[in-house]
């Protein structure tokens, strides 16, 4: 590495180190020979131009073009504000999120707040499995409400039998349903981090100045949390606004955004994609509004201390203890009903598409006989798309957070777009841009591994930058001090001391790959299919029993990922919520 | 000839001028610290020296080789740091290995020479704990151990004691000196401690702004300083700005500020009307103890017993004059409001000019 960028580098290691604003710095020695590391910042942007604004441009570009002409024209925009049709998704869209949201606080606080405040036993389990809820796959949990709830769902059958009709659960109903029990967790385990970090003396101060406990709980506990329950708030807005499994499978006809658009796009499909990509466009700015508010809540004041007092857990006695364990339980219990029922069906005979009396490993037998390759691509895409993620994740990461100079200050915002592009909008993206020259990758397996890097490459850049941040830069310069040059220290130290961070960071993006469905469903042809499109298919034809295998499949391979994370790494649930 | 030698050197961040004008030459074997309050440069000039910044302009010499252009990694200077820095992903021996292993020795003279570095910083049998089972003292053993195990042609010392607590500090302090004059190796001393620099220091440059306002012994700093910040940043001193009366009585003159009327030596002193008097709170005697002559009264506004001294504040024509008292006894201490007099030897004032804050005259007699 060259002397100046060397210094470059050191320099924004010192500003760190200094305290002083990083930016006074920045501008030094800017430009002066390349290094790998500009090389790097290079690739940064490459990757953000071709597969991020080349697509989004191009659905902005298509969402102007009239359909049969194909000229710029508003026909698009004013198709879609003039007709109810979709003016009615829209309003969907919103409803779901807002209730999803609503359930979702209901059911988080209070869980949150036994399991932190009283004792409660086996609260580790209660939130493994919450957190197992919240990782597995959008549309298992929907598809499992529909054997429970659906026509002839069981459930159903039973509460006729004793004279109770159930509402019909395709619908607002169960979207609702199923969203608020898979998200509710982010709330709940982001309410309880906080409610740990409040120092115990706080509280005790209120106490000792006269109030009573419920009142120290309004005036007190509740605005401390407030910071952490509407920042989970905003991502459980977020994931129900932008989820397409769930209404896809369980909406019946109550169209949302993303399912608006898919359907558009699978029906324009001979024509250009007019209408799908101004959907597209919407459903994206929805999203980079709550993304955008999301960003203002979390830059706000946080009050986490430094946990001088940790805050004491109380013992209920009798009947109040009875009914904190049925709360928190009946919560959790719901959430993980879906999920249990999935593994029962997995394992009963089947015939063809229907279930017979008995158990057996059919469903099992049926997918390794019939379609093998699904299984063998999602797990090889979700491998390569990790290896990829992880190592440019890394690097990237390592550039945000050591060396700041004015490109990557433009870089790192550029690299959080994914966030606020659904998995549908990115598909449809993909599928338009890549479909012609000069990039033609529609059909293939890299097209879907690359959905599955770039919807994931922001969550891997942020952790690495994070992990890097809790490194002392005076121990690479220590390094460098005792004569390593650079490339050596990053190897040797730097990189060892972020490794267990890299690792689990690699394993959470590893499931959310596996279980990627909203952004594959409009890439995928049939040698590049994976198991979430196939439950998708199998459950729209009926196939319920491999559907059950396949889900089951993913459950497990979900958790194995979670004890390992949480066995081998030490990681808390943190490190699921943001992930 | 200088192990270290620095011409003109300039360093700015952005519009900020962190250092400028910095000339230097130390000695091989020498101590050498560099003192001022934070945002001084002082920082600024060691980790330019270790190449972690590189000066706008001016050179650095080590050992008569021009070193502008040399990486870090080359510069072969053993940096102590302020929190530690020990590899946390490694045991002590690792950590104390790191330069040699990188320097490619063998396998027999890295171990032969990291028992030596350990043990020179009393950490033998510590060669396998990991960090996290170190207290802050032992890290910063091993991060001294680590710096000196690779025979560096100088060391560098950034506040290394700074992020220990009050006793463990002293006695550090005296452990790096004594392993510095052992081994000989040209030592920088980066600290904001005064105490600290005069006990540990050959010769001490004090900063401020980025500038170099005065190099020398501990001795010459302290009692003959150049300026008023290198008098009010070393050790604890009164400044009165005060009224020069026309004409001399011999070779002194008198100043006045309201009521208090003080002979000053009157060297250097012709051109100007107001001259800030200053003298330091153990120079203070008793008023009878001069005869009355300079005699300083005034309210006792606060009394402090500090163990070995008790200092007292007096309002002095609306200024706090402070006086330190050795030895105090509890039955002679002055009650708060009382009336006092103190006087101040004319040998013991030094002289500064308003303006320029430059020193005037000679240093004070000691």
């Amino acid at each position: 590495m060259s002397r100046a960028a060397e210094t470059r580098k050191r320099t924004a290691l010192a500003s760190a180190n200094s305290g002083m604003p990083r930016n006074r710095f920045s501008l030094q020695h800017r430009g002066r020979q390349a290094d790998i590391w500009t090389l790097v910042i290079f690739a940064g942007f490459a990757i953000v131009v071709v597969f991020l604004i080349y697509p989004l441009f191009d659905i902005f570009r298509y969402s102007f073009l009239d359909k049969t002409t194909k000229v710029f024209s508003m026909s698009n925009w004013k198709e879609f504000f003039s007709k109810i049709y979709y003016l009615r998704a829209f309003w969907h869209s919103i409803v779901i999120a807002l209730l999803t949201t609503f359930f979702s606080i209901v059911l988080g606080i209070p869980l949150a707040f036994f399991t932190t405040r009283y004792r409660i036993r086996g609260t580790n389990l209660l939130t493994t499995l919450s957190v197992l809820a919240l990782l597995s796959p959008t549309f298992i949990g929907a598809y499992s409400w529909i054997t429970m709830l659906g026509r002839n769902g069981f459930l159903r059958l039973m509460f006729q039998s004793i004279g109770i009709n159930l509402p019909p659960i395709y619908g607002p109903l169960g979207i609702v349903l199923a969203d608020t029990l898979q998200y509710y967790p982010f709330i709940s385990l982001m309410t309880a981090g906080a409610l740990m970090t409040i120092d115990r003396s706080l509280e005790e101060a209120s106490e000792n100045l006269g109030a009573r406990s419920v009142r120290t709980f309004f005036d007190i506990t509740l605005p401390m949390i407030i910071p952490s329950v509407t920042g989970g708030a905003l991502i459980v807005f977020m994931m129900s606004l932008s989820n397409f499994g769930t209404p896809m499978i369980i909406g019946g006809n109550y169209l949302v955004l993303p399912t608006l658009a898919y359907n558009l796009y699978t029906s324009e499909i001979s024509e250009t994609p007019g209408m799908a990509s101004t959907v597209s466009i919407i459903l994206m700015l929805c999203a980079s509004v709550v993304i955008v508010l999301q960003q203002w809540m979390s830059s706000r004041r946080k009050y986490a201390s430094m946990l001088v007092n940790r805050p004491i857990v109380k013992k209920l006695k009798g009947i109040k203890s009875a009914m904190a364990h049925f709360v928190c339980y009946l919560i959790v219990f719901l959430s993980t009903l879906p999920l249990a029922v999935i593994v029962y069906y997995s394992f009963k005979k089947t015939s063809g598409p229907v279930f017979k009396p008995g158990f057996g490993l059919d469903s099992y037998r049926q997918i390794f006989f019939d379609v093998p390759k699904t299984v063998i691509n999602s797990f090889l895409y979700s491998l390569i798309a990790v290896l990829l993620i992880a190592s440019v994740g890394t690097l990237l990461g390592f550039v945000i957070a050591r060396k700041r100079n004015t490109a990557v200050s433009v870089l790192d915002p550029l690299l959080m777009i994914p966030y606020m592009v659904p998995g549908t909008v990115l598909g449809i993206g993909f599928i338009v841009a890549f479909n012609k020259p000069p990039v033609v990758l529609a059909g293939t397996a890299t097209i879907i591994i690359l959905t599955y890097f770039i919807r994931r490459l922001p969550y891997s850049v942020r952790s690495a930058a994070s992990i890097l941040k809790q490194i002392d830069p005076a121990l690479e310069e220590a390094g460098i001090n005792l004569g390593s040059p650079p490339g050596r220290t990053f190897r040797t130290i730097t990189l060892p001391l972020m490794q267990s961070g890299i690792i689990s960071g690699a394993i959470m993006s590893w499931v959310t790959s596996m279980n990627e469905l909203s952004a594959s469903i409009l890439l995928y042809v049939g040698k590049t299919m994976t198991m979430p499109i196939k439950i998708y298919l199998s459950v729209a034809d009926g196939y319920f029993g491999t559907a059950s295998a396949m889900s089951t499949i993913l459950l497990v391979v979900t958790g194995v990922a979670m004890f390992i994370v949480n066995t081998y790494f030490n990681r808390g649930s943190e490190t699921f919520i943001s992930a | 000839m200088a192990s270290i030698q620095i011409i003109d050197l300039e360093k700015h961040f952005g519009e900020v001028r962190a250092l400028s004008g910095i000339n230097l030459a130390i000695d091989k074997g020498e101590f050498f610290t560099l003192l001022g309050p934070s945002g001084c440069g002082k920082t600024t000039l060691l980790r330019t020296i270790a190449g972690f910044y590189h000066q706008d302009k001016g050179d650095i010499y080590i050992d008569g080789e021009l070193i502008n252009n040399v990486p870090a990694y080359q510069r072969n200077t053993g940096m102590v740091f302020q929190n530690y820095a020990v590899f946390p992903h490694m045991t002590v021996f690792d950590n104390v290995a790191y330069g040699l292993r990188v320097r490619k020795l063998p396998k027999d003279e890295i171990s032969r020479k990291v028992s030596a570095a350990l043990k020179s910083v009393h950490l033998e049998g510590y060669e396998t704990r990991t960090p996290d089972k170190l207290s802050g003292g032992q890290q910063q053993r091993v991060g001294l151990a680590r710096a000196m195990a690779i025979e560096p042609r100088v060391l560098l010392f950034d506040e290394p004691l700074s992020n220990l607590d009050a006793k463990l500090r002293i006695e550090m302090r005296e452990e790096i000196r004594a392993v510095q004059k052992a081994l000989g190796i040209t030592s920088i001393y980066v600290t904001h401690d005064q105490e600290e620099a005069l006990v540990i220091s050959d010769r001490i440059a004090v900063m401020n702004q980025g500038v170099i306002q005065q190099i020398g012994r501990p001795w010459e700093i302290y009692t003959n300083p150049q300026n008023m910040f290198v008098a009010y940043f070393v050790g604890k001193i009164n400044m009165l700005t005060m009224h020069l009366e026309e004409g001399s009585e011999g070779n002194l003159r008198r100043a006045r500020l309201g009521r208090l009327s003080l002979l000053i030596p009157a060297e250097g002193t012709r051109d100007l009307q107001e001259a800030v008097v200053a003298f330091r709170p153990e120079d203070m005697v008793e008023a009878a103890a001069t005869g009355r002559k300079n005699e300083i009264t005034g309210l006792m506004k606060n009394v402090s017993f500090m163990g070995s001294v008790a200092r007292f504040e007096l309002d002095v024509e609306g200024q706090l004059i402070t006086v330190d008292r050795h030895r105090p006894r509890e039955a002679d201490m002055p009650r708060k409001g009382e009336p006092v007099a103190f006087a101040v030897p004319v040998e013991s004032i030094l002289l500064f000019d308003p303006k320029s804050g430059l020193r005037i005259g000679k240093g004070a007699q000691r």
